[in-house]
């Protein structure tokens, strides 16, 4: 069964990619202009977290530009890609009552499109890296599957928002607030060394967090990512996955009714 | 009233093929009274139940469709004639009964195939081919062709916001007919653009049949209905009132009893 749905979602592949690729091209507005301009947002963010926070704190976190980029980065994919499906299916009443393919393909392909604008982004951070002469190590080699466990976790969390979206007007006001919350609940702005050891237990259980921690790792330190968290984030992002699809086919079939 | 299949030998092209078979299918559509469409609303009003009203919109209908057959459907409003062309394109479920279905539908309803207004005619068009099962380069080659079709090749690289109505429907049932469809359902398509391209359509379809292509066309244009279909249905209120050769149906349908 899972092979047959594999398969049914590679045969749609070519869809996926270019319900993608024309929204990327969309929310740049085409022009050479626009792409730059995507890239101010970030450099500002960080420039204004950099000025804040390298005051603030008293020990100076190694590669703090960077450290706060990468936060930035991943952060943005993760908040892009679920609000932008929680759109998905709910504010594409046209398609979803005109034609059939598997509705799923919304989302993924929204969620892929977070991945290339992110993606594109990183080119900030690979200059950055340039500039400031981080030495790389053989540990880079994780950072394609921490990518692919990130995109795994956000796609069945997007898939459970842009499902329940359909019925309840309300989550996308609600996911605002959660993500609000979410951005200082994820260490991106700050390490984990401001905090006492007893609210770093319950840090610890977000998955956001040890992503973002582990990415860290293999690129700017040439660590090793720690066996228990990378354990823990596989897990939990297979298991959100199959929440998210379990959640999708449950209400899928009703979806053009509720439109 | 039972159909038997050799009724007109010379115009079936093969036998026994059916392309589409449907088996008791019912579907009832619940309608409540009050929408309850936040989380707030859904947690507090768990316990109490939703009052809602059913409608009965198709009620036991079998019909097995032929390869290469072109079958009208007619009915009055309401009758459930284009919920049963969504359920043949795979948009709502039924309720009850079985649906098989052995070649790519080609839908075009209520005017549209799920364009997307944000993106250009072009992008409009290979979204669409690639969900039909085209290859994107399938598509590329076919562009041309289906703005070409639709009177629209300057208006290629514009978006679909700034067409008119009649344009996006023009746009929209040439791109339907370019992608090589094996059935077609077409729910009310004479209403697509002016006499020349409504002219130009109906061509079209005489081609298709011709090659063989499964049509179902429902229609309130009778006249049409008797032109191109060999065998219709009609629906009255969600029931299958009868199937088989058009003109007995139409006379069944125009004469009251």
């Amino acid at each position: 069964m899972l092979i047959q749905f594999l398969r049914e979602r590679y045969n749609y592949r070519h869809l996926i990619w270019i319900l993608a690729w024309v929204d990327f091209k969309q929310r740049y507005k085409n022009s050479v202009l626009g792409y730059l301009w995507s890239l101010l947002e970030p450099l500002l963010m960080l420039g204004i977290l950099y000025i804040v926070f390298s005051n603030l704190m008293k020990n100076p976190v190694e590669h703090y530009p960077l450290f706060l980029l990468m936060g930035i980065i991943m952060w943005s994919f993760f908040s892009r890609a679920t609000t932008s499906s929680l759109a998905s299916i709910r504010f594409k009443p046209s398609l979803i009552k005109k034609v059939y393919f598997p509705r799923d393909i919304l989302v993924i392909s929204n969620c892929t499109t977070a991945l290339l604008m992110s993606l594109f982004e990183s080119v900030v951070f690979i200059m950055f890296m340039a500039i400031f002469r981080i030495p790389l190590s053989l540990n880079i080699a994780y950072l394609p599957c921490i990518i692919f466990l990130f995109y795994i976790l956000t796609l069945g969390v997007s898939l459970a928002l842009a499902t329940l979206n359909v019925y309840y007007q309300d989550i996308q006001y609600i996911w605002a607030l959660v993500l609000q919350l979410g951005f200082f609940a994820t260490p991106v702005m700050y390490p984990l060394s401001v905090f006492p050891t007893s609210f770093l237990k319950i840090l610890s259980y977000n998955p956001l967090a040890q992503i973002i921690f582990i990415a860290r790792d293999v690129t700017l330190y040439s660590k090793v990512p720690n066996a228990a968290s990378l354990a823990f984030v596989i897990v939990i992002a297979f298991v959100i996955l199959a929440i998210g699809y379990a959640i999708f086919a449950r209400l899928e079939p009703r979806f053009a009714e509720e439109l | 009233m039972q159909y038997s299949p050799d009724w007109n030998p010379g115009l079936r092209r093969s036998y026994n093929m059916a392309v589409i078979e449907t088996r008791h299918l019912d579907k009832v559509f619940r309608i409540p009274h009050e929408k309850r469409n936040t989380l707030f609303q859904a947690l507090t009003g768990f316990f109490t139940p939703m009052p809602f009203e059913t409608f009965h919109a198709l009620k036991d209908i079998s019909i097995s469709i032929e390869d290469g057959e072109m079958l009208g459907i007619i009915g009055d409003n309401g009758s459930g004639k284009s919920t049963f062309l969504k359920i043949l394109s795979r948009i709502i479920i039924p309720t009850s009964g079985s649906v098989l279905i052995k070649k790519r539908v080609t839908p075009f309803l209520e005017l549209g195939v799920g364009f997307n207004t944000d993106f250009t005619a072009a992008e409009n068009i290979k979204i669409y081919g690639i969900i039909m099962g085209l290859t994107p380069r399938e598509i590329d080659d076919k562009a041309d062709d289906i703005l070409e079709f639709a009177d629209l090749t300057r208006f290629r690289d514009t978006r679909l916001r700034n067409f008119s109505s009649g344009m996006q429907v023009r746009l929209a049932f040439s791109t339907a007919i370019q992608t090589n469809p094996e059935i077609l359902l077409l729910d009310e398509v004479l209403a697509v653009g002016d006499m020349d391209f409504q002219k130009k359509c109906l061509q079209e379809l005489e081609r298709f049949k011709q090659e063989g292509v499964t049509i179902i066309f429902v229609s309130h244009d009778l006249d049409a209905v008797k032109k191109h279909c060999e065998r219709t249905m009609l629906l009255n209120h969600g029931e299958q009132v009868m199937l088989g050769e058009t003109n007995e149906v139409i006379e069944k349908y125009t004469v009251p009893l």
